[in-house]
């Protein structure tokens, strides 16, 4: 009894659809699956995907490299690399895997290793690029602009991973490097603002040891870790300016700041679990002791607001310390095969401590010097019981309620030299939450390939900590899907409530989500995937603030609300055709177009631009005003993929990216991005 | 009748020895006879297409050890002792555990029996996953998987998790979005799809499948390290309420995944100084009378509270 000789290749099919937004290089369809060679008694695959990819970009190039970012150039698009041993018992090793993704200049880059002998160790390393590019829309008007390189790399060895008492060692590290642009404010309150370049330099660094014991059917997991972070990014003016707002006296002629700044935060994580038939239970206990050292040393010349020659110097160093403890221990038991029981207790217990040193010298004169601290605590502790009960074969309900309490503890001072804050004034202000939720939801399956899923959860807290923040929240969620065989249709719609109201203020948001997805393989030369999602977001929220709304100096406007609305249309399209298993076509379009939200009244229609604000917002202060951002999203693409022979196949691809928003065409762009390239795999 | 210490020695013995042979009872399945397993080279038989490739499944160890018992040892581990259904000449009705028509929890139970000992699946039996009936089959393929590793029932992980989470795939579609459909990073780098522990980093139920950092801490950390702190001063809604107070982790039509086109609005919302709420019970600051919010200056305001996720200079985050 063997299976249909298509079925690696239907198998293959179904492996490689719902591609429609993914980008369209490197190659999804493969030669096929090579059998390899073997070689002293090990099985060696391999396969490279060589190619070159192009790009031209018309418009706002930045916002092209903010969101798509890939460029001109030969790439190794993809590799891969298998050796395994054929009886399981290799020389040093049973199993070689490298992976590899876009190396070359890609600017989402990865690789991987895995390196294993069986019953002595395995070793994985995961490496990863991303370069990162950002104008800095929205935040500081483009003045918080980043190009910088991240690199993340994890090593982990397990020592006699299929015996009872393993033994592990890792080791990551994180870094981050490259130009930005970051803003000062200078030299008073009524300053003004200038954009500062800064060249980042952090890593952090992570070494693990852990060990897992088997005893008495219990698993016993210990791990401790060391973490050292370091940030020494330089902080400098590069010419004279006069700063955001040059009408002005204000300006700045030069500023050097170095800030070096060192932690760490080592961690230890104990967990013991374990399961049989009729019960279940595991806990886990985690503490972290994070402790941060900084220096900040700042030097700034220039002129004030009234013109005046103004030379300052900073200089604050200090500790931070943040000890964290938590802890979960669940239990669930199975009295029977259709109940499962579960009780969750979490506690959780942070305390930020800090303290430092601030002391600034203006034109000479050496100002007061005083020692901020401040304490920030939060413990939090939540129990939750769920219990699920399957009635049927083809009906079940399951039930839960959770409640959790929070209390936060703040003090925030300083001491100024030779006046010691008394003690009293150090008493915390403390205040206490509580939530209550419950949760109830369904599962029908009346027939094999229909299941239906409905769940609610409504939650209750009795004293949110900001207004934005789950007060009476309710969450409605409902799924079904028909699976047989090669055709897939879901149907799915959620819905998030909350109001957060107090006496004077109030905040409502309502997100509603409805989707239709499926796919299908009728031939094994034909697939198609579809899906369509809408994204809906209404939030109203009071705020209070000071505008000028006439001469004069700004009024306080308490009456005001902040009101966004965003109605995002998502739809994904792919279909793949395969002639006579020699050509592979695959066509997919994405579009995602955010409509904007309904207009109230003739000037109700407020569109806000993300480098500029609302212009004339405010000029409707005492009514609701509408936010909203209309824009389109759009990206189709094609690919050709043309087996030349068994092991070779010969790609090429076009991918077009069109952003479009209502608001402002100066960060419109159209990119046409392409790629062709030669698949090997053997 | 007398009874001695020898007695109730004796007694004691025997109702412990009934006690430990009721727990053995219920810890261990009913035991079959080696006979009833016919080795995987008989499988190898009829099935040459699944057994030929599989000294390349991470399940061949199982062979390739050849110290396991016989129910520990390659197709019979998972598939269950194969002497009926050889005897029958094969066919679906004879093989003991046939996954296509296994309901959910008896997967489940079958790949546990042996995938169980790891912490990162201690969970997985309470694990949202589970309770909507989506088990082990439903994302790994034990024989036919295209992915590098972890037997992934698609090429991509992210493939087989948007199979059911369309709304995610939207939010990925989006122009401002994590790396995800890039390569750069997966699911799992936040997720657990086994089963997490119950985030503590929040009051609420929810997130629920969401893996934490190492230290218990939001995993968004694992990559932002800057952003950890901890800080002299740190913005307590970081702390208290989490990175998604102010972003839209998956993906946004806005930048940085900010919730919110324009900054001003977005720290309004909390900032309108509405006593009861904040660290302090006396309402997240509003922005003083120097702030003339009708002036485009004032609206972007990261401009001057550069450090909003923390400082260890200044209370307003200035530096």
């Amino acid at each position: 009894m063997t299976t249909t000789k298509s079925a690696p290749f239907l198998f293959a099919m179904l492996a490689i659809t719902l591609h429609a937004q993914i980008p369209v290089a490197p190659t999804a369809e493969s030669v096929g699956l090579p059998r390899g060679d073997t070689i002293s008694g090990y099985n060696v695959r391999q396969s490279f995907e060589l190619g070159y990819r192009w790009h031209s970009v018309g418009g706002d190039t930045g916002m092209y490299r903010s969101t798509v970012n890939y460029g001109n150039g030969p790439r190794l698009l993809s590799s891969s690399l298998s050796v395994n041993s054929v009886d399981g018992h290799g020389g040093y090793f049973d199993l070689l895997q490298i992976n590899t993704l876009g190396l070359g200049n890609d600017p989402y880059e990865s690789a991987s290793l895995r390196l294993e002998k069986n019953r002595l160790y395995r070793y994985d390393l995961s490496w990863r690029s991303d370069a990162y590019y950002n104008p800095g829309l929205t935040i500081s008007g483009g003045e918080h602009f980043l190009d910088t390189v991240r690199h993340v790399q994890d090593h982990d060895l397990t020592l006699f991973p299929q015996s009872s008492f393993k033994f592990f060692l890792g080791y990551s590290s994180n870094t981050q490097t490259g130009p930005a642009l970051t803003t000062v404010q200078q030299f008073d309150v009524r300053g003004d603002e200038y954009p500062l370049f800064a060249d980042i330099r952090r890593a952090q660094h992570e070494y693990r040891l852990g060990a897992e014991l088997n005893l008495m059917g219990f698993r016993l997991n210990v791990l401790h870790a060391w973490v050292d972070f370091k940030d020494d990014t330089p902080v400098g003016l590069g010419v004279p300016s006069q700063g955001n707002n040059p009408a002005d006296l204000n300006s700045l002629t030069s500023l050097q700041r170095s800030e070096p700044y060192h932690g760490t935060s080592p961690y230890w994580r104990v967990a013991l679990f374990r399961e049989n038939k009729l019960w279940a239970a595991n806990g886990r206990f985690s503490y972290v002791a994070g402790h941060r050292a900084f220096v900040d040393d700042e030097t700034a010349f220039g002129f004030n607001r009234v013109g005046a020659p103004t030379g300052t110097q900073i200089v604050t160093l200090g500790n931070a310390e943040r000890p964290a403890l938590a802890g979960n221990f669940t239990f669930s038991l199975f009295p029977s095969a259709m109940l499962t029981l579960t009780n969750q207790t979490s506690i959780s217990h942070i305390r930020m401590v800090g303290n430092s040193y601030y002391t600034q010298i203006t034109n000479g004169v050496f100002s007061t010097p005083f020692n901020p601290f401040t304490f920030l605590g939060i413990r939090t502790i939540a129990n939750s019981t769920d219990a699920d009960l399957r009635l049927t074969k083809w009906f079940a309900v399951r039930a839960g309620y959770e409640y959790s309490t929070r209390r936060i503890r703040s003090i925030e001072g300083a001491d100024i030299t030779g006046v010691t804050t008394p003690p009293s004034a150090r008493v915390p202000i403390e205040q206490e939450n509580g939530l209550h939720t419950g949760l109830l939801g369904l599962r029908i399956r009346p027939l094999k390939a229909l299941s239906i899923l409905l769940d609610t959860e409504i939650g209750r807290a009795d004293h949110p900590i900001y207004p934005v923040s789950q007060r009476n929240y309710e969450t409605y969620r409902g799924r079904i899907e028909y699976k047989l065989k090669s055709f897939r249709l879901a149907g799915y719609s959620r819905t998030d409530y909350n109001t957060n109201s107090a006496s004077l203020a109030n905040f409502a948001s309502r997100s509603r989500q409805h989707g239709i997805d499926g796919s299908w393989i009728p031939k094994n030369w034909f697939s198609i995937d579809a899906s369509y999602t809408k994204l809906h977001l209404d939030t109203l929220g009071a705020i209070n603030y000071f505008a000028q709304l006439t001469v004069g100096p700004p009024q306080q406007v308490t009456t005001d609300q902040s009101r966004y609305v965003s109605n995002i249309h998502s739809g994904n399209l792919s279909a793949r055709v395969s002639i006579r298993q020699r050509v592979d076509v695959s066509v997919g379009y994405s579009l995602v177009q955010d409509v904007g939200g309904s207009v109230r009244s003739g000037t109700d229609a407020l569109v806000c631009d993300p480098s500029g604000g609302c212009a004339g917002i405010f000029g409707l202060a005492v009514v609701p005003t509408s936010q909203t951002f209309p824009l389109r999203y759009l990206s189709p693409q094609g690919r050709v993929s043309l087996r030349i022979s068994e092991k070779v196949r010969w790609n090429a691809g076009y991918q077009y990216y069109g952003y479009h928003q209502d608001f402002s065409a100066l960060q419109n762009y159209r990119a046409h991005t392409g790629y062709t390239s030669v698949l090997w795999a053997f | 009748m007398r009874y001695s210490w020898g007695m109730l020695v004796g007694g004691v013995r025997v109702a412990l020895g009934l006690f430990f042979l009721f727990l053995f009872s219920l810890l261990t399945p009913g035991a079959l006879s080696a006979a009833d397993y016919v080795g995987s080279d008989v499988c190898r038989t009829c099935h040459p297409n699944v057994f030929t490739p599989f000294f390349r499944n991470p399940h061949y160890k199982s062979i390739a050890s050849g110290k396991e018992k016989p129910e520990n040892t390659g197709c019979e581990s998972c598939h269950g002792p194969g002497q009926d259904h050889v005897k029958a000449g094969g066919g679906k009705a004879t093989i003991p555990v046939a996954f296509s028509g296994l309901a959910p929890e008896k997967v489940l139970d079958a790949c546990l029996r042996c995938h169980s000992q790891t912490v990162s699946r201690a969970n997985i039996r309470r694990s949202e996953h589970t309770q909507r009936d989506i088990v082990c089959t439903n994302c790994h393929s034990i024989h036919s998987s295209p992915a590098p590793k972890f037997l992934l029932a698609k090429q991509q992980q992210s493939e087989v998790c948007y199979g059911c989470h369309a709304s995610v795939r939207a939010q990925f579609s989006m122009p401002f979005k994590h790396r995800v459909n890039e390569g750069f990073m997966q699911c799992t780098d936040c997720h657990n799809p086994h089963g997490s522990f119950a985030a503590t980093w929040n009051m609420s139920a929810r997130p629920r499948m969401v893996d934490q950092a190492g230290g218990n801490e939001e995993p968004c950390l694992k990559c932002h390290i800057d952003k950890r702190g901890p800080f002299v001063y740190e913005h307590a809604a970081v702390r208290v309420d989490g990175c998604e107070t102010c972003h839209s982790p998956h993906g946004s039509t806005n930048a940085r995944l900010l919730k919110r086109p324009v900054t001003f609005t977005l720290c309004l919302e909390c900032h309108n100084g509405f006593a009861n709420f904040g660290r302090r019970l006396d309402g997240p600051q509003n922005p003083s009378a120097s702030h003339n919010l009708a002036d485009p200056r004032y609206q972007n305001c990261t401009t001057c509270h550069v450090r909003i996720h923390g400082s260890n200079g200044s209370q307003l985050f200035f530096r």
